[in-house]
């Protein structure tokens, strides 16, 4: 708000410092400075709306907003509360009352070319596209400028995509915009570039290709000029779409001739040389025919074979730096011609000899395995090793030092040796080794990675070192080993590898990437905090990969460093509601009406996705297991995070999975890579636990609301907020969690057979959950409020069959306690015959103890509230009648049994949590000797490094486990009656 | 989504969402992305045209420039900025100018070959976050066309601030 260009109005004048106090972040000055003015000038309205702005950002909203009330309903029509409203407004995430604000300005300045199109941009934001269609036509008929037309048009274009009945687009919406550009057409007032994307844009959507078909290669089209190849391309795109082959042949011709590496192209010719082939397409017999405007059409295979033949002696021919594209266009031509049985598929050569060229042509440069990788299934199994010989064979490699490894002299020998490593790994050759093999191979990775440092000693420390990947290997072979065979040794020796690569390498993303996957899965989620924040993952990529950190930081105990995950990840996803909303009103002010549906598309798919639900919930749940019934009520908690059990806010049917499950390289080769069934089986899994968790979320809102019922439970006042649960709600969300619990359990069945890659997706909590016994004990101990109203609204007196029942089922939660509780006893680290073997389950078995425990305690505090009453009401009978026999109801009785059976049970968990820590203390694992295991000293000392890692990390754990355990134990006075 | 590899970088800048919206809202045909033939992203460019017609000052901007650590040494970053230069060339701009971080030198190196010259350096363009001090950039500039006498990349004598650039 800072540039305002009238200097000459007093009143800007006034404000001024106003102003200034804002912008420096200097609120309190603001407000008080706005005081001042008001109290000389009361009708300054914008000094009212300015101390509300102060008002709200000192998080006094509640006042903010009053004020700002006060000059909205006189419906100012000065530019300086406008625009101040307008901030608050935004400030406030009450994008709709902006529209209100310039409504009622435009009602009374109906000429003002600015109100009206403030008025259009506030219903974009909101994204009311029929008010700004109508918005749009209104400030066109004031000032009859193209944007203003376009701005309308463009807003049906919206009521079409996002009219939920696509055929009210096809025959509303969309003929409307085409006819209103028509009508500019005819009237050849068509003025920018935007507009005639527009029109393509309409016409597109319609289906009409031959009419946008027709605009590209007319007139109109001329105007599409500041993208590159902006015609070919939209041609390109309707020759497809209408299975104009030939032309689509020839254009693509056309553009290879141009730029023989542009991959699309390749893939295009040969799509439509294909279907022209199937065609028996032959030329037009006369006239000038439409292909001639591109140039040659090949519909025979012998045409693209010299096609190919041709681009590839261009490419011999030059002097310059040679392209990729046509070596790679000739072995997918071959790949294409075998899947049809082609015979002149040999016409091409041998796809082992041409790969052979390729690298020899290509085998320095680092991207030459991500090439041919794709090409790798045209090779045979049985030429497999000949073909890693022959590779071999190209790569200049000094003479074997002592330990029989032959070493690159430079850094383009080192690339090509490397190259031919990874060539290896991707056809499995390392994978079909013995261990004895595998440790042979580890050892010359290592020797190779090591010796490839000194190419790398002037890399600066963002640059990564020439030999990283040699590294990365040799820890993915440590990973092979360690999964087949169980030896944890491995394990340890690769995390002492990676910590020693990362040493050298700072910045390399893949061995921290690998690294924070490891130690999660043993997990030790200390060392991930670090090696995230070193990543420096910013914005989307809390999407991409942050789901890591929120599925392992709560469930391993480390629950600060949970709730901060969670944050990151929800500033960014509620950073990105807010600004996407701008820029697709920015996207208006420019004419990008392209991507405005891409902005809106965008949007959403953050908005729906799956992590940002998922981080909304654990969050939730977070705040209440370390906060409610501690150091606030549960009541207030379930309060101020606004949570209402009956409201479900997961858009289930959309949720969309933006993790980015590729991003380890692993080399490994197709049948071990990650498959579209283990995306989906994953999608499942983190869908269905956070089914669980979101309804236990529920029902804990429910507890909460029906223990802090009003006093007058019997009476029939109406619930504020609707807060409150009926016994409804509670039914049905207790039916949903337990169906939820069958599919969950029969789904862990299945999927424990078909375990992911180990570098794809993580397991869910899913199934360590549902061991653990957590699943079941929470919905048993959630099932008792049920009976309790049930027995509420009895008494005490006619209830004998339903108090047996609760007794019951508090006997049953007891043992299942026990039971869960015997499930975390073990230690951490067992050490046998000097190796020591993480035992991270237990870690998450004491997590699903302790988050069941808090449910446990609410619901028990709720059980007290509905005994307490009914006890004492006994009592006063018994005092009455003085009678003296006393025998207790048995509900009660079970309940006290019930609570002090609790507090031995929390009892035994702080000393076992207790006697753990004492025992990880003492435990020196540097003392352990990894003899045996053919490790440098140096190597030794990495893998201690990452072994103490490792062992503060569940100290810490413990510690966390244990306080927050320890709170809870505190709160079990409150449970008496 | 799978921006991840490119992006990790540290010498390249993950810029906010808000960022690159407003790059496509305003400039959409300054966004080239190269992809492999096996769908991996392996490079992509960012740019706009600013600056006054009237004043000879109408040029393209490279923004943002960023290559995936395997997808180096092919000519890529040649290639993109060729195509970028191109659509400054459509647009009439006199130049096309960058801002590099005055140690980067591989980048400095390879603007250099592309016909690229230090125009001025702008002191302590970049802000350090860790107590490190600030660091200089060099606003390098190629003329296009339109500048045929080449004008606009005769060198300032002086360094500038970063608050005198426009």
């Amino acid at each position: 708000m800072a540039a305002r260009g009238h200097v000459q109005d007093p009143n800007d004048r006034r404000l001024r410092p106003i102003y200034d106090y804002l912008d420096n972040g200097n609120n309190k000055m603001a407000i008080q400075q706005a005081d001042k003015l008001l109290k000389k000038h009361k009708d300054l309205h914008c000094a009212k709306v300015l101390k509300a702005i102060g008002l709200q950002r000192t998080g006094k909203q509640d006042e903010a907003f009053t004020l700002a009330q006060e000059v909205a309903v006189l419906e100012p029509t000065d530019d300086n509360s406008l625009q101040a409203l307008t901030i608050l407004y935004r400030e406030m995430h009450r994008p709709e009352l902006v529209t209100k604000l310039y409504e009622a300005a435009v009602r009374k300045v109906p000429t003002s070319e600015e109100y009206h199109s403030h008025l259009f941009m506030a219903y974009a934001r909101v994204g009311e596209y029929k008010k700004m269609q109508q918005a749009g036509m209104a400030l066109y008929k004031i000032v009859p400028k193209n944007p203003y037309y376009f701005w309308s048009v463009m807003s049906l274009v919206m009521q079409a995509i996002s009219a939920q009945d696509e055929k009210l687009s096809q025959t509303m919406f969309l003929p409307l915009a085409e006819r209103m550009v028509e009508k500019m057409v005819k009237e050849e007032k068509i003025e920018a570039e935007a507009e005639v994307q527009l029109y393509f844009m309409i016409l597109e959507r319609l289906g009409k290709y031959v009419e946008a078909l027709e605009v590209v290669q007319g007139p109109l089209g001329e105007k599409l000029t500041s993208e590159l190849q902006s015609r070919e391309n939209k041609c390109m795109m309707l020759y497809r779409r209408l299975e104009r082959w030939a032309e689509c042949n020839a254009l693509s011709c056309k553009l290879l001739l141009k730029n023989p590496d542009d991959w699309q192209f390749y893939i295009l010719y040969f799509d439509s040389l294909f279907y022209l082939i199937d065609q028996s397409w032959a030329p037009p017999q006369e006239g000038v025919h439409c292909v001639e405007y591109w140039g040659e059409v090949h519909a025979s295979t012998a045409q693209a074979i010299s096609f190919m033949e041709d681009r590839i002696a261009t490419e011999e021919a030059k002097e310059s730096k040679h392209l990729r594209g046509p070596y790679l266009a000739c072995l997918e031509l071959i790949r294409r011609l075998r899947e049809r049985s082609c015979p002149e598929a040999q016409q091409l050569g041998e796809p082992l000899e041409l790969m052979f060229q390729f690298f020899v042509k290509f085998g320095d440069k680092p991207c030459c395995i991500t090439d041919l990788e794709i090409f790798l299934d045209l090779l045979t199994p049985d030429q497999h090793v000949q073909f890693i010989n022959r590779v071999m064979e190209a790569v200049p490699l000094g003479a074997p030092g002592e330990d029989g490894v032959a070493l690159p002299g430079d850094t383009r020998a080192l690339q090509r040796h490397l190259c031919v490593t990874q060539l290896s790994r991707s056809l499995g050759q390392q994978h079909a080794l013995n261990t004895e093999g595998k440790l042979g191979l580890i050892k010359e990775l290592k020797a190779h990675y090591r010796h490839g440092l000194q190419f790398g000693k002037s890399c600066l420390k963002t640059e990564l070192q020439f030999s990283d990947m040699y590294c990365l290997m040799a820890a993915h072979v440590y990973i092979d080993l360690w999964l087949e065979t169980g030896d944890q040794n491995m394990l340890w020796q690769c995390l002492g590898l990676l910590e020693e690569g990362l040493s050298h390498s700072s910045s390399n993303a893949q061995f921290k990437l690998l690294l924070l996957l490891l130690y999660c899965r043993l997990g030790a989620f200390e060392p991930v905090v670090d090696l995230y924040s070193s990543l420096d993952a910013k914005h989307v990529q809390h999407d991409t990969i942050g789901y890591l950190l929120t599925r392992y930081a709560e469930s391993l105990g480390q629950f600060a460093a949970a709730s901060q995950s969670c944050n990151f990840s929800l500033r960014f996803f509620h950073s990105n509601q807010k600004d996407t909303s701008e820029y697709i009103i920015q996207a208006y002010k420019y004419g990008a009406f392209e991507k405005i549906p891409e902005f809106i598309a965008f949007r959403n798919r953050l908005n729906h996705s799956l992590h940002f639900a998922q981080a909304r919930t654990e969050r939730m749940l977070l705040d209440l297991f370390l906060e409610a019934d501690t150091s606030s009520p549960l009541e207030e908690s379930v309060k101020s995070m606004s949570l209402c059990p009956e409201e479900d806010d997961i858009p289930w049917d959309s949720l969309r999975d933006n993790r980015d499950l590729t991003v380890l390289v692993s080399w490994n080769p197709k049948d071990r890579q990650l498959k579209e069934e283990h995306k989906q089986h994953s999608l499942e899994d983190d869908t269905l636990w956070l089914r669980l968790r979101s309804l236990t979320l529920r029902l804990i809102g429910c507890v909460s609301a029906l223990t802090h019922l009003p006093a007058s439970r019997n009476s029939e006042k109406t619930t504020e907020n609707g807060v409150a649960a009926k016994p409804s709600s509670l039914q049905s969300l207790l039916s949903q969690l337990e169906n939820t619990l069958n599919q969950a359990t029969q789904f862990t069945e299945k999927q424990l057979q078909h375990p992911y890659p180990f570098v794809g997706p993580v397991p869910s909590r899913l199934a360590q959950a549902l061991s653990s016994g957590c699943c079941q004990c929470q919905l048993s101990s959630l099932q008792l409020p049920l009976h309790l109203q049930e027995l509420e609204t009895a008494g005490l007196d006619e209830s004998t069959e339903l108090q047996t029942q609760i007794s019951n089922l508090f006997k049953s939660l007891a043992v299942q306690l026990q039971d869960m509780l015997e499930k975390c006893k073990g230690d951490l680290l067992d050490v046998k015959d000097d190796q020591s073997k993480p035992q991270q389950f237990l870690l998450e078995n004491l997590v699903y103890f302790v988050e069941t425990v808090c449910i446990v305690l609410w619901v028990s505090n709720y059980c007290g509230s509905v005994l307490r009453p009914l006890k004492s009401s006994l009592q006063k009978k018994k005092k009455k009648k003085k009678e003296a026999s006393t025998v207790t109801p048995p509900v009660l009785s079970a309940y006290q049994e019930f609570s002090s059976s609790l507090q031995s049970l929390l009892n035994q968990a702080l000393e076992h949590i207790k006697s753990q820590e004492i025992s990880l203390t003492a435990l020196k694992l540097g003392a352990l000797s990894l003899e045996g295991q053919t490790q440098s000293e140096a190597e030794e000392t990495f893998t201690k490094t990452a072994m103490d890692k490792v062992q503060s990390s569940y100290l810490r754990s413990l510690q966390e486990i244990g306080e927050l355990l320890k709170k809870r134990a505190d709160t079990l006075k409150s449970l008496k009656i | 989504f799978v921006s991840s590899h490119s992006n990790l970088d540290p010498l390249t800048e993950t810029y906010g969402i808000p960022f690159y919206l407003q790059y496509l809202a305003h400039w959409p045909e300054y966004f080239i992305v190269a992809e492999a033939p096996g769908g991996e992203l392996m490079g992509y460019i960012m740019g706009k045209a600013e600056g006054s017609v009237a004043r000879e000052e109408w040029h393209g901007h490279v923004t943002a420039l960023s290559v995936a650590p395997e997808f180096r040494r092919l000519g890529l970053a040649a290639k993109l900025m060729e195509m970028l230069e191109e659509i400054s060339e459509r647009k009439g701009g006199f130049f096309v100018d960058l801002f590099v971080r005055v140690s980067n030198q591989v980048a400095v190196k390879m603007y250099k070959q592309l016909g690229y010259s230090v125009y001025r350096t702008v002191i302590e363009y970049y802000s350090a976050s860790n107590g490190e001090p600030d660091e200089d950039a060099y606003d390098m500039r190629k003329a296009l066309s339109r500048d045929a006498e080449k004008k606009s990349i005769i060198p300032l004598p002086h360094p500038v601030r970063p608050e005198d650039i426009e």
